[in-house]
Formats: C-alpha cells, sequence, structure tokens
C-alpha cells in the first residue's frame, strides 16, 4: 500500500522502463488489435462507393443468410448433443461405480490429443462413403446410401464427440470439489441417489455447465475444419471462401467476408456478455471445514446398472474407433488401406520413413512410374516442410503469448485495482471478443497492402505472411494465457515479495528467483497447452490461405483433397494416418509434461532426485562387483 | 536501538496511525499489542520500510532510516506466514539474502551452517522443500533466513498465529529462548493477550492507530492505564452502582460514576474474608470446567459476576448453590467514563 506521501510523479530509471512498455504495448494493441479490425468493418461500408448498405442489403436479399443460420443451427445443436455427451461421460467415470472407469476415462480423454482436422479425418476415415464402417455396412446392406456421413448430420456428430473434452476436463474437476459429505447428508435425510444427483450434485455444476455451454455454442458458430471437410455451409468456411474469391467471380466477396466475421463477433460477444453477467453473480462456494473426498454411487437397480453399463462401453467404442482404427491403419500398405482391409502381411513403416516408387496403368494401356509416389510422414517434404512450419510458428506464438502475458500479470498484480492496470487487463481480453476468423481475416486484408507502421511493408506477401500468422496465433491466445496465468500469480504469496525485497532482493531479482519459479509450472503448462492447440490449427492458417503459411493441419487437409491424383501421393490416407498418430504422440507427451512432470512441487522433484540417485548407487555398485 | 518519533501514516484521506511515538531497547522483547486493524503491523511496516510515513522519524541506532531503503535498514522480518520460498530448499531460503549480498560460497555455507545449528536444524533439513517440515521447524527457517545477515533487530509478525494451539505455546517458548540466547532485539507482533504477556520484556497496546499504554506485562495487565487496555488485555466484570455503594459503605472510596472493574480472579467465592475484603450474597448460575481451574457465574442480584477459582478438587460449586462472593477495592480498576483513563 502507499500514501499520500508516494504520490509524486518522478522521472527515474523505473518510469522511463514503465513509459517505453507502455507505448510498445499501445502500438501492437492499437497496430495489431484495433486497426485492422476497424479496416474489415469499414470495408464492409466502402466496397459500393455509391452505397455504403449495399452489402448489407445483398446479404439480406441473397443465401448469405442461410451460413448464419446454419452456423446458428450448428451451435444450438452442439449445445444439446455435447452437454448430453460430456456430461454422461463424467458421470459414467466420476459418480457413477462403472466397472472399468479407468479405461473408460482414457478412451474418453482421447479427444484431448486429438482433435481438430486430425479427429476430423479420422472419423472421414471410417465413416465416409468409402470408410471402413461404411464399407462393412454396404457389404451387408448394398442398398445402404454410402454418402451418409456428409452434411449437417455428419458435422453435429463429428463435433459432438470431438468437443468433450473441456467437460473431461473442467466439469470432472468440479465434480471431483464436491464434499461427499453433502452427498451422504441427503442420503442420511432420505433422498435416493438420483434424487441427490439433480438436487444436491448438479447445482453445484451449474456455473460450470453455463460456461461449457457458453464455449460450446462459440466453437459451433465458429466450427470451420468439420463443416469444410464434410460439407456443410457454415459461415467460417464460406468466409475463407470469399476471401480467397475475386471481385471478377461475384459481388464484393472480401466486404461480404468481413461482414460475415462481424455478425459472427457480435454473436460472440452476445453469447460473451450473457456469460459475463452471469459469471458476475457468482459461484457456488463450498463452505466445508473438512471436506470429504467424492465416493462413487452404486446404482442398485440392476436393470439401470446394465443400461448404464452398455451405454458407457458404447460411447467407449465410438471414442475409441478411429484412435485404434488410424493406429492400426498408420502400419498398413496403400492397397491394404484402400481395400480397408487389416492384414499382417501388409504391415509396413512406409506411412512414417522412406520412399517407394510407385507404377500404375495408364489409359493408354501402358504402365508408368512415379518416382518417390509413396513416401512416409518423414520422407514426404511437403508434410515435414508443413509440420515444421507448424512446429516453429505455433511454439513462437505460444511463447510470445505467454511472455506478454507473463509480463502484463506483473505490471498488473504491482498496480491492482488501478485504473491503468484494469484497462491493460482489458485490452488483453479483447482477442477473446472476437472470433479467431475475424482477426485473421482482418490480418490478411489490411496487412496485404503497404502499412506505414511496419517500415510500409505488405506483410501478406510472401515469406512474411508467416510473421502475420506467428502475430494472430500470439493474439489469439493471449486471452486465455491471461486467465491461466493470472491465476498463477494469485497463489504467491504477498509476503515472500516483502521477503525477498527485507533481504536486499531487487525488483527483478525477485522476480526471476522468487516469483517466477512459483508460476513457471503454470506458465510452461498454458505454454505447452497453447502449444498443442496451434500446431494442429486449421482455421487460422487456413483463412490465410497463403502457399507461404502451409501449416500441419492444411497439409492434412490436402491429403485428403489430392490422394493418388495421377499416380501422385498414392499412400496419402496412410500418411494421414501416421501424422494422426504423430499428433497424438505429441500432444501425449506434451499433456504427461504438463500434467505429470510439470505440476510436481519440490518435494515431489526432491523424492524423484533422490530415487534416481539411490538407483544410480545401487547400479554403481554392481558394476563395482562386477 | 529503535526509536519512532511521531510518526504518522495516512492511506488516501484515513489516518492508520497517529502520532506514535516508541522507544525499543537494546536486546529488549517488545510486544505491539491490539485488536485486528489498530495499526500494529503498520507500525512494523513503518519499521521495516515498507511503508513511508507521512509525518514522523524512525531511527535506528542514532541513526535516521526514515527514508532508507528497505534492504538497507539491517531489520530482519520473521512474515506471518512466514514466507518461505517454496521453490527452494531450506538451505536456499537461508542462504537468500546472503547471495544477493554476494557473499563468497564458502562463506554463505559457514553461515548458513552455523545458523541453522543454532536453530536446531540439521544438514539433512537443510536440503529438503521447506513443504516437506512441520509448522515448527518452518518457523526455525524462517528465523534462521532472518537471523542470517546478522541483522540489528528483528521484527517478527504474528508468526504464531497460523498454527493450533498445542504448537502455539510450544513454539512460543522455543522463541522466547532463542530470542534470550541470540540477545537480539525483538519487536513483535500480535493480537494474542496472553502471547504478549508471556514473551515480552514491553508491550505496546495499540487502538485506532494510536498508543494506548506502553508498560511492562504486570503494568499492562494490573494497572491498565486506559479502559480500553483494561477490558483488551483480559477477561474482566463491570460492577454495577449498587455493588460500587456496598464497598464505599464498608469505607472504599470509589466513584458510582466511573467505570468500575475487577478481574476474574481477584473475585473469591467461598474463602475466609481478608482485610478490606466486601462479602456479597450470591447464586451460583453457571459453571465452566477447565481442569487447572473453574469459571463460575454467579448472580450478585444487582449484576452477574464472573469468577475463577483454582481447582483444588474439594470446593466445587452446583448451578443454584448458594454462595459468599468476596472482593476487595483495593483491587477495582476505575476509569472516567467519558474519556477512559484511570481516575
Amino acid at each position: 500500500m502507499k500514501n499520500k506521501g508516494d504520490r509524486k510523479f518522478r522521472l527515474n530509471g523505473n518510469t522511463i522502463l514503465t513509459l517505453a512498455g507502455a507505448a510498445v504495448y499501445l502500438f501492437f494493441f492499437l497496430g495489431f488489435m484495433i486497426r485492422p479490425c476497424i479496416n474489415t468493418l469499414t470495408s464492409i461500408f466502402t466496397a459500393v462507393p455509391d452505397d455504403p448498405l449495399a452489402v448489407v442489403k445483398f446479404f439480406l436479399s441473397g443465401n448469405m443468410k442461410e451460413y448464419v443460420w446454419n452456423s446458428f443451427k450448428l451451435a444450438i445443436a452442439l449445445v444439446i448433443t455435447v452437454n448430453f455427451v460430456g456430461i454422461s461421460i463424467v458421470l459414467l467415470t466420476e459418480y457413477f461405480d462403472i466397472k472399468g472407469a479407468k479405461i473408460l476415462r482414457l478412451g474418453y480423454m482421447t479427444t484431448m490429443i486429438y482433435s481438430g482436422v486430425a479427429l476430423v479425418t479420422g472419423y472421414m476415415f471410417l465413416y465416409s462413403n468409402d470408410g471402413i464402417l461404411t464399407k462393412m455396412i454396404l457389404d451387408t446392406f448394398p442398398s445402404f446410401n454410402p454418402s451418409w456421413f456428409s452434411g449437417y448430420k455428419a458435422v453435429l456428430f463429428t463435433m459432438t464427440f470431438a468437443c468433450t473434452s473441456n467437460h473431461m476436463l473442467f466439469l470432472r474437476n468440479a465434480i471431483r470439489g464436491i464434499d461427499y459429505n453433502t452427498v451422504e447428508a441427503a442420503r442420511n435425510m432420505g433422498a435416493n441417489p438420483f434424487k441427490v444427483l439433480t438436487t444436491v450434485v448438479f447445482p453445484t455444476l451449474v456455473p460450470t455447465l453455463f460456461s461449457l455451454t457458453v464455449m460450446t455454442f462459440v466453437t459451433g458458430l465458429c466450427a470451420m475444419s468439420a463443416p469444410q471437410l464434410l460439407g456443410y455451409n457454415a459461415i467460417n468456411p464460406e468466409i475463407v471462401r470469399l476471401a480467397g474469391s475475386s471481385r471478377a467471380d461475384e459481388a464484393f466477396p472480401q466486404a461480404r467476408a468481413a461482414l460475415l466475421s462481424v455478425i459472427l463477433a457480435l454473436f460472440t460477444m452476445i453469447v460473451l456478455a450473457v456469460l459475463s453477467a452471469y459469471e458476475r453473480r457468482g459461484h457456488y462456494l463450498s463452505v466445508s471445514k473438512t471436506k470429504a473426498k467424492l465416493q462413487k454411487q452404486k446404482i442398485t437397480n440392476p436393470f439401470w446398472n446394465a443400461v448404464m453399463h452398455i451405454y458407457a462401453y458404447v460411447l467407449f467404442i465410438i471414442y475409441m474407433t478411429p484412435v485404434v482404427m488410424i493406429i492400426l491403419f498408420s502400419f498398413q500398405n496403400y492397397p491394404a488401406i484402400r481395400m480397408k482391409t487389416l492384414d499382417l502381411k501388409n504391415w509396413t513403416l512406409i506411412n512414417y520413413f522412406g520412399q517407394e516408387d510407385y507404377s500404375y496403368l495408364t489409359n493408354r494401356n501402358v504402365y508408368k512410374t512415379r518416382v518417390g509416389a509413396v513416401s512416409g510422414l518423414f520422407s514426404n517434404e511437403a508434410t515435414l516442410g508443413g509440420i515444421k512450419l507448424s512446429f516453429i510458428m505455433s511454439a513462437l506464438g505460444a511463447f510470445l503469448a505467454c511472455i506478454v502475458v507473463v509480463i502484463a500479470c506483473e505490471y498488473i498484480f504491482k498496480h491492482i485495482n488501478k485504473k491503468r492496470a484494469v484497462a491493460l487487463e482489458y485490452s488483453l481480453l479483447f482477442p477473446w471478443l472476437l472470433p479467431t476468423i475475424l482477426i485473421c481475416y482482418s490480418y490478411r486484408s489490411f496487412f496485404n497492402q503497404e502499412v506505414w507502421y511496419v517500415g510500409n511493408q505488405n506483410l501478406y506477401y510472401g515469406e512474411k505472411v508467416r510473421i502475420l500468422i506467428v502475430l494472430a496465433y500470439m493474439v489469439v491466445k493471449l486471452p486465455f494465457s491471461l486467465r491461466m496465468i493470472k491465476a498463477a500469480f494469485y497463489t504467491i504469496d504477498e509476503e515472500l515479495e516483502d521477503a525477498a525485497k527485507n533481504l536486499g532482493s531487487g525488483k527483478l531479482m525477485t522476480f526471476l528467483k522468487v516469483k517466477l519459479p512459483i508460476i513457471l509450472p503454470s506458465v510452461l503448462a498454458v505454454f505447452a497447452l497453447n502449444f498443442n492447440a496451434l500446431f494442429t490449427e486449421y482455421d487460422m492458417s487456413a483463412t490465410f490461405a497463403s502457399t507461404y503459411g502451409t501449416t500441419y493441419a492444411m497439409v492434412i487437409q490436402a491429403m485428403c483433397r489430392d490422394e493418388g491424383l495421377y499416380g501422385y501421393n498414392v499412400n496419402a490416407s496412410g500418411r494421414r494416418c501416421a501424422s494422426t498418430v504423430f499428433i497424438m504422440i505429441v500432444s501425449g507427451i506434451i499433456l504427461y509434461l504438463v500434467y505429470g512432470v510439470g505440476s510436481r512441487d519440490l518435494s515431489e522433484r526432491l523424492a524423484a532426485k533422490e530415487k534416481r540417485r539411490k538407483r544410480l548407487q545401487k547400479l554403481r555398485m554392481r558394476f563395482v562387483r562386477q | 536501538m529503535i526509536e519512532l518519533k511521531n510518526i504518522e501514516v495516512m492511506f488516501g484521506d484515513f489516518k492508520a496511525l497517529n502520532d506514535i511515538n516508541v522507544d525499543v531497547r537494546d536486546g529488549e522483547f517488545f510486544t505491539f499489542l491490539g485488536p485486528s486493524g489498530c495499526g500494529k503491523t503498520t507500525t512494523l511496516r513503518t519499521i521495516t520500510g515498507f511503508i513511508k510515513p507521512s509525518k514522523g522519524r524512525v531511527i535506528s541506532n542514532g541513526r535516521d532510516i526514515t527514508d532508507v531503503d528497505i534492504e538497507k535498514r539491517q531489520i530482519g522480518i520473521v512474515f506471518q506466514s512466514y514466507a518461505l520460498f517454496p521453490t527452494m530448499t531450506v538451505y536456499d531460503n537461508i542462504a537468500y539474502g546472503l547471495k544477493i549480498k554476494k557473499f563468497k560460497k564458502y562463506v554463505i555455507d559457514k553461515k548458513v551452517r552455523d545458523i541453522a545449528a543454532r536453530v536446531d536444524l540439521s544438514d539433512e533439513q537443510l536440503k529438503k522443500a521447506v513443504s516437506q517440515l512441520s509448522g515448527g521447524q518452518q518457523q526455525r527457517v524462517a528465523i534462521a533466513r532472518a537471523l542470517v545477515t546478522d541483522p540489528d533487530i528483528i521484527c517478527m509478525d504474528e508468526p504464531l498465529s497460523n498454527l493450533d494451539a498445542k504448537l502455539r505455546v510450544q513454539l512460543r517458548n522455543e522463541l522466547k529462548k532463542m530470542q534470550k540466547d541470540f540477545g537480539i532485539t525483538t519487536i513483535y507482533v500480535t493480537h494474542d493477550q496472553e502471547e504478549a504477556l508471556t514473551l515480552s520484556d514491553r508491550i505496546a497496546v495499540f487502538n485506532k492507530g494510536c498508543i494506548e499504554q506502553i508498560g511492562t506485562p504486570n503494568e499492562i495487565y494490573n494497572h491498565s492505564k486506559t479502559e480500553f487496555v483494561c477490558n483488551f488485555i483480559g477477561d474482566i466484570n463491570l460492577l454495577s452502582e449498587e455493588a460500587v455503594q456496598k464497598m464505599n459503605e464498608a469505607g472504599a472510596n470509589l466513584d458510582v460514576h466511573d467505570h468500575n472493574y475487577i478481574r476474574l480472579e481477584r473475585a473469591h467465592v467461598d474463602v475466609e474474608p481478608k482485610a478490606g475484603d466486601v462479602v456479597f450474597d450470591g447464586t451460583v448460575l453457571s459453571t465452566e470446567y477447565y481442569g487447572l481451574y473453574i469459571k463460575y457465574h454467579v448472580d450478585l442480584g444487582s449484576m452477574q459476576i464472573k469468577i475463577i477459582e483454582k481447582n483444588d478438587g474439594v470446593r466445587i460449586y452446583d448451578e443454584g448453590q448458594k454462595v459468599k462472593v468476596l472482593m476487595n477495592p483495593r483491587d477495582v480498576m476505575s476509569y472516567h467514563p467519558k474519556e477512559g483513563k484511570k481516575s
């Protein structure tokens, strides 16, 4: 706390540093958050010089409304289906006593390491018109429609199972936080297990469920990869299409894309405002002095017990089948994949490593050989290039977002409750209000010209687009990083800083030696989660749609398109499977590092170190004896 | 040793400290005592340099340190939460201040091990994470960390408040012993009267940003200068006008308009009256059994009184029992009702 005596303004090193920091931040905030978005907004009204409302009129009279309605319909439906499945899987693994819950949980959590384009292509591999499951059904029922897995139903099905990761993270934590004594108290007062669930357990989950519902709604509204790959006319794929279209082909496509992004932004803002208003009403706080761990509830009725077990395992099969099939088929050669048959004889590593030539019969009845047409994930130039580019850009984007947020949090906590700190916090949360697609589209359209404050450069031109993508990555990850890292800052005991100061430590030293080690596990976790999400992101790079910004997800998406065309990319499906396995491994390692190794405190790390030392000593002794 | 002269601290328009004057002597265990929000921690933070006073001076060993930086004041602090760095081992926690002061490695090692030995921390414990230590051991680490840089004074901000009752008593004794062993001037902040009375050489009782009284534990307890100190330092009975009149009729010279108090242990039940004792008839309303002593609530007609009697296992009174209550007017502490000062 400061008193009146400290209020004088003094120009010293600290003040200069603060002013310089503020100037840099303002430059980035105005130049890379506000200005491009304003440009998008104004482009709607300047597309036709004589008629500022031409684009709006076009929207109201044409079929553009259909895209908005479709996205809205998908979002609403997803709220119902995702919540239904999400609540089911959490209750089945955490609340009810279901046999094999640990295995079930692993199955339900696969979407955490396997999402986005990888997941959609995985589902397509199984259910599309030449998918394994479709083929199996067709073998039994030849009249079955092979194109059954497309359009709205396919998108809804895929996204329902893809979007339950948040339930497994947040709802699971919420249910685990319930004080079991409250359940016992209700049972003691005569409530049956179902009554306990609806009157005691469920109400405490409502705030979390509300947040999850909003998140699901926004995800549905902004859906990109599933509608695009499965053929559904939603807003985002249309924005990308329009952004890449020419005025020669259709009326003011860029302005229409801008209008659609702004509509998306308005929807998002309304939904988030509702969430924010709800959150301000406060949460349920446990008043337990000694919290008891939740015990799993046995379903005493044998019929319902059987039904719940069947339901749990059906869901498990839905979650696991694509994963298992993709892993297995990633080790099969291309004829086996094409025929969708699993055979040990066809076992190969070609989808991962190495290259092979491919001979095929042309229309002129002659065999033609394409050199290196069959290539593994780590031998295919395009795939490897995508991996490298995605790796570097996502690492940079995730790192920058963390750095900006750590510095900002340090400032916010030093000036807590002051207007400038509040303003800084809100400005960092600003991208949360805007759909990712609006930010990316705005970058694409605004920086596709010489802009004075970036040294009269066209940042969309050539390789410079990568700078834009990294900046976009950083900007969209700021709100999430802020929420998580700010929570970590709250755990720092204020007295630690005082203690360090008292022992002679300067501001920087205190931050580096005392505060940073405390928040580091959280910062690393945020970095890892950001990286994980960005490494396989598709929506943003697809919006930029630049050959210099062809990310890993775009390469995977392209594999669906180009398979075997003119003898090229013969094993694209196999490589796609291998890519998905690779993504699962990378994500799995990251999640292990974050939630396994990273969450250990000093005492656990010291214990592990001691264990290693003893093991080494034992080995040495054995070696000496020999 | 350390002197506060006319200290005033403002938080916005709120005056948190008003005209604080304290003189802590060399080697003394000096306690700031008072209820929450009375200004005791603010005073401590003014001494340590975390708060700059809007008026007044802080003098240490004759040197004005009011505007001296925190780290240059030569004052060690033990925080309420101990503020041990959770990401460092016990050794690194103690060595932190020495490393900042850029001591040579072997000097740091020697100093850390010396101080650890003095506060009873083993070499094995030095390797541990602070979270692996018990509350008592953590307190010793905090003290070692504060002492290792050889400060002139050590300040402790309610270091026992987060502990359970039994550990608090145990550590209180250890703390006193350590302070005597090191002979270091100690300023201690607490809201716990018993802690203040048992530990301190002198106590300053704070109320609403001012000091009400400075004195030895005996002076504070038995000769409270103000009504606030009298009430705050221990449980007490406010005598009714009728009871005071009865005492005056027996030869006492008390003002019935004053607030007249008597401590619980100064009233007695059914004992042989001594010279000057005034006897009242009463009825036991309830008893609270504490083992070592028993607390009686007795109805005297004009007032109810709480009395503490040593538990001798023989004289135990039941609810409803008629008893004689004895009080001596010389034990009564009287305060002017408006000023709250001793009459």
